[in-house]
């Protein structure tokens, strides 16, 4: 089917020809399109058709695209273009060498006198109501619409499809040759269905042993935190004045021995910024912790003083445990600025 | 740089250094020849009856690029065209977080005033020049190397020369249609709207650029390698720690501000602002065109949150913020334990102790509500009776400016300044208007308080996490 239609390549390449030589020149227009099928007599050789055998007046059966833009201008022309466009219908189906050739002729003009191209014609058809600026393809098709449809068709005249080969036999489509699996066989039929239980429910079982999974994988077998209670040593591994930074990577923690309130005491700072929580380091040179994030500084007994953190460094509670060792529990905090620091729970005095 | 011996690093910058000045060459070669040959040369004056003209002058430029990067060529230090040691050891000594945001400020104001003499082509391709030449005569100096090639920073490097060529785009055609419209003619954008189609003529740009920018970041992630850091943990913050570059803004303002403030209300506010400013925006000029006449307002605040409190504070704290969130100058070792004085006192203190010379009022404890209130009561009506008590005892100074500042500031205002906004905009609009426009302004104000005060907190209550 697809053969016998006329392309609008070639329709255009017919028409172009014709219009080129002029009046009705039938004759010169067949050489152009000899070359693709040079068996056929002139007549046929406006088709595209690859099987010489078939009868050539199928390819005016269906009406091409370029064939009914160019009625449907035709008819927007007027009374005058109306007449020549309306016969390329009926003309059509004979394939008549010179009523091909005719229509071919009429469409030329009519095309000539708007733009082809798809862009052109809808902003020829929106022209009357549209205001506003322009396109350039619109400003050229205002200012020399013939120019450009002719420049055009020459640059498209190279465009000539070869027709397709005969397709060889071993290409064409066999019958089918399976009639036997039509007749279902019970006992086919109750393995077919077993089979297809078997395999879903095998699949749900993997889909539920996977949700089991990932519930199991919530909830892992580890211990969150190192304990909060935790011994770090006798007093006297605290000298005065000392900074004890061993315990800060494992459990956040700085045991300082230090003054506070006139009183010396060990006591264990939380390792965490009272401004955004980063971690600060002890400076020994500058004898301050510095927050490496916006600069937060904290004196030794972990009152701040300098950059944006509003309050002093936390405190966790210390004591001594029953093996005379120091313990402390992370599990209780002491705020200065909330009057905590007085609480015994939260200092050993030494 | 740690961990390679100075040859090393004199290779490396000289296998920079030596393509750079060879673009900046051709780039000035190419500028000339469009010049030269598409622009027709501009005669600046005659020696001898030589025409000088623009052209020549740029091929000399580009003559000049090339003897640098020959200089470049060899990897010897002692040969490689630098910072004098001693304009070095002034920009260190000089700069600080005050005369960095300042000086930009200034640089701003002035560029902004003066920007129809700036955006003159020639004006504004010796200042590209001149930037590009200081990134490259500071290259070899390690300190600075060693922070602007770091594979983090480079797109911070590429922002502050894409900004300076966007800024300059778009105020070089402000300044030419202000000048039309001055002279009653129509703006550039209005003199050649041709209508184009979305499809192809916007879908392929777009496809294009699309291409070349993934084609871009390919070779971008092949040629630096992703900059890594040590396993993470929970105890040890990296030092310096620093935010993505885009949250560098953020966290610059989170040295002057309460977390809380800084980090959430602050940044939902610029969102909510940004949402808030077409319904807000009564002038109805300056559509499809640029201008700055016309919008003076909306652009210069524009600039002023963009710029200003934006991009200068990225850079800021790209560039020049060293360990400990130390202020480190271009070309300064960034030494972990530098000693910055930055002993902070909150407003309450100035007033109760220094000006009054009194000990601080004492949290009031309202130990009747508790003996007199059941306890489902008072265990949440204390303690918002102890905060209301602070901000009036206690914290009454930063209380009584924060309430003139956002309550009586925007009436007055509205009198004085805004009254034209006030009678185009309405109250609501005007009210909004004023209340984000002096939250954008709380930030500068802020930071010279900081500087010039040693001011932390206007209303400081850590008691309940609550700081301004």
């Amino acid at each position: 089917m697809a053969d016998k239609k006329l392309s609008v390549a070639e329709i255009l390449a017919a028409a172009r020809k014709a219009d080129k030589t002029g009046g009705g020149a039938e004759a010169p227009a067949a050489p152009a399109v000899e070359a693709a099928a040079p068996v056929e007599k002139p007549a046929a050789s406006a088709k595209p058709t690859a099987a010489p055998a078939k009868k050539p007046a199928a390819g005016g059966a269906r009406l091409s695209v370029a064939e009914m833009m160019a009625m449907a201008r035709g008819q927007k022309a007027g009374g005058e273009a109306a007449a020549p466009a309306a016969p390329a219908k009926p003309a059509a189906k004979p394939a008549a060498p010179a009523a091909k050739a005719a229509p071919a002729k009429k469409e030329a003009p009519a095309a000539k006198a708007e733009p082809v191209d798809t862009q052109s014609i809808l902003s020829a058809a929106r022209k009357a109501t549209k205001p506003g600026p322009m396109t350039k393809a619109e400003a050229q098709a205002k200012a020399a619409p013939v120019a450009a449809d002719t420049k055009k068709a020459k640059a498209k005249e190279a465009i000539v499809v070869p027709p397709m080969p005969v397709k060889p036999d071993y290409a064409k489509p066999t019958a089918a040759k399976a009639t036997k699996q039509q007749v279902v066989e019970r006992r086919a039929f109750l393995f077919g269905m077993s089979a297809l239980a078997v395999g879903f429910s095998a699949l749900s079982a993997t889909a539920a042993a996977w949700t089991l999974g990932t519930v199991r994988f919530m909830f892992p077998n580890i211990l969150r935190e190192p304990p909060s209670r935790f011994s770090v040593g006798t007093t006297d591994k605290f000298p005065a004045g000392q900074v004890e930074e061993r315990f800060k990577a494992q459990f956040g923690v700085w045991i300082v021995n230090t003054e506070y309130n006139g009183q010396q005491q060990i006591v264990a700072l939380k390792s965490v910024c009272t401004h955004l929580g980063c971690t600060p380091n002890w400076l020994e040179a500058e004898q301050k912790f510095k927050c490496p994030c916006h600069g937060s500084g904290f004196y030794k007994d972990g009152i701040n003083f300098e950059g944006p953190a509003p309050r002093p460094l936390e405190r966790y509670a210390i004591g001594i445990g029953s093996d005379g060792s120091i313990e402390v529990d992370k599990s209780r905090t002491f705020q200065e600025e909330m009057g905590q620091w007085n609480d015994p729970a939260c200092f050993i005095p030494v | 740089m740690h961990g390679i011996s100075p040859q090393q690093f004199a290779e490396t910058v000289s296998s920079f250094l030596v393509p750079f000045y060879v673009a900046l060459a051709a780039m000035n070669g190419i500028a000339a020849l469009l010049m030269w040959k598409k622009f027709g040369p501009v005669t600046y004056f005659r020696v001898f009856g030589v025409p000088i003209t623009n052209a020549l002058v740029w091929t000399f430029v580009a003559l000049g690029f090339m003897v640098l990067a020959s200089m470049c060529a060899g990897a010897n230090m002692n040969m490689m065209p630098q910072m004098p040691q001693s304009f070095r050891d002034a920009v260190n000594e000089r700069t600080g977080p005050v005369i960095y945001t300042l000086g930009t400020t200034a640089l701003l104001i002035i560029l902004f005033v003066f920007r129809a003499w700036f955006v003159r082509p020639a004006v504004a391709w010796t200042i590209w020049n001149l930037m590009l030449l200081f990134l490259g005569l500071s290259m070899p100096d390690s300190n600075f190397f060693s922070i602007v090639a770091k594979p983090d920073n480079v797109p911070i490097v590429a922002l502050v020369f894409l900004l300076a060529f966007f800024t300059w785009l778009a105020t070089y055609r402000a300044v030419e249609n202000d000048r039309r419209m001055d002279a009653g003619e129509p703006p550039l954008e209005k003199l050649d709207d041709e209508k184009v189609l979305v499809w192809p003529d916007l879908v392929y740009i777009e496809m294009i650029c699309m291409i070349a920018l993934t084609a871009l970041l390919i070779f971008w992630a092949v040629w630096l390698q992703a900059p890594l850091e040590e396993p993470a943990s929970s105890v040890k913050t990296p030092n310096p720690s620093k935010a993505p570059w885009y949250f560098l803004g953020l966290q610059e303002m989170l040295v002057y501000y309460d977390p809380w403030m800084a980090g959430v209300v602050l940044p939902s506010l610029i969102v909510v602002g940004l949402m808030a400013i077409p319904y807000i925006d009564f002038n109805k000029q300056g559509n499809g065109y640029y201008t700055i006449k016309q919008r003076k307002f909306a652009y210069i605040m524009f600039q002023l949150g963009f710029l200003e409190l934006w991009v200068t504070l990225i850079v800021l704290g790209t560039l020049l913020r060293g360990p400990n969130w130390n202020f480190f100058g271009p070309y300064e070792f960034w030494d972990a334990h530098k000693v910055e004085a930055l002993n902070n006192v909150n407003l309450s203190d100035y007033f109760w102790q220094w000006w009054l010379g009194k000990s601080l009022p004492a949290v009031p404890q309202l130990q009747p509500i508790i003996d007199y209130t059941p306890t489902w009561i008072s265990s949440w009506l204390q303690p918002i009776l102890q905060f209301v008590g602070i901000l009036l005892t206690r914290e009454l100074p930063g209380t009584l400016l924060l309430l003139g500042y956002f309550i009586a500031l925007p009436p007055m205002m509205a009198l004085t300044v805004f009254r034209k906004f006030y009678q185009r905009m309405g109250f609501i609009r005007y009210m909004v208007m004023a209340n984000l426009l002096l939250f954008m302004a709380s930030l500068p104000i802020k930071m010279v308080l900081r500087w010039s005060f040693n001011l932390k907190y206007l209303i400081a209550i850590p008691e309940y996490f609550f700081n301004f």
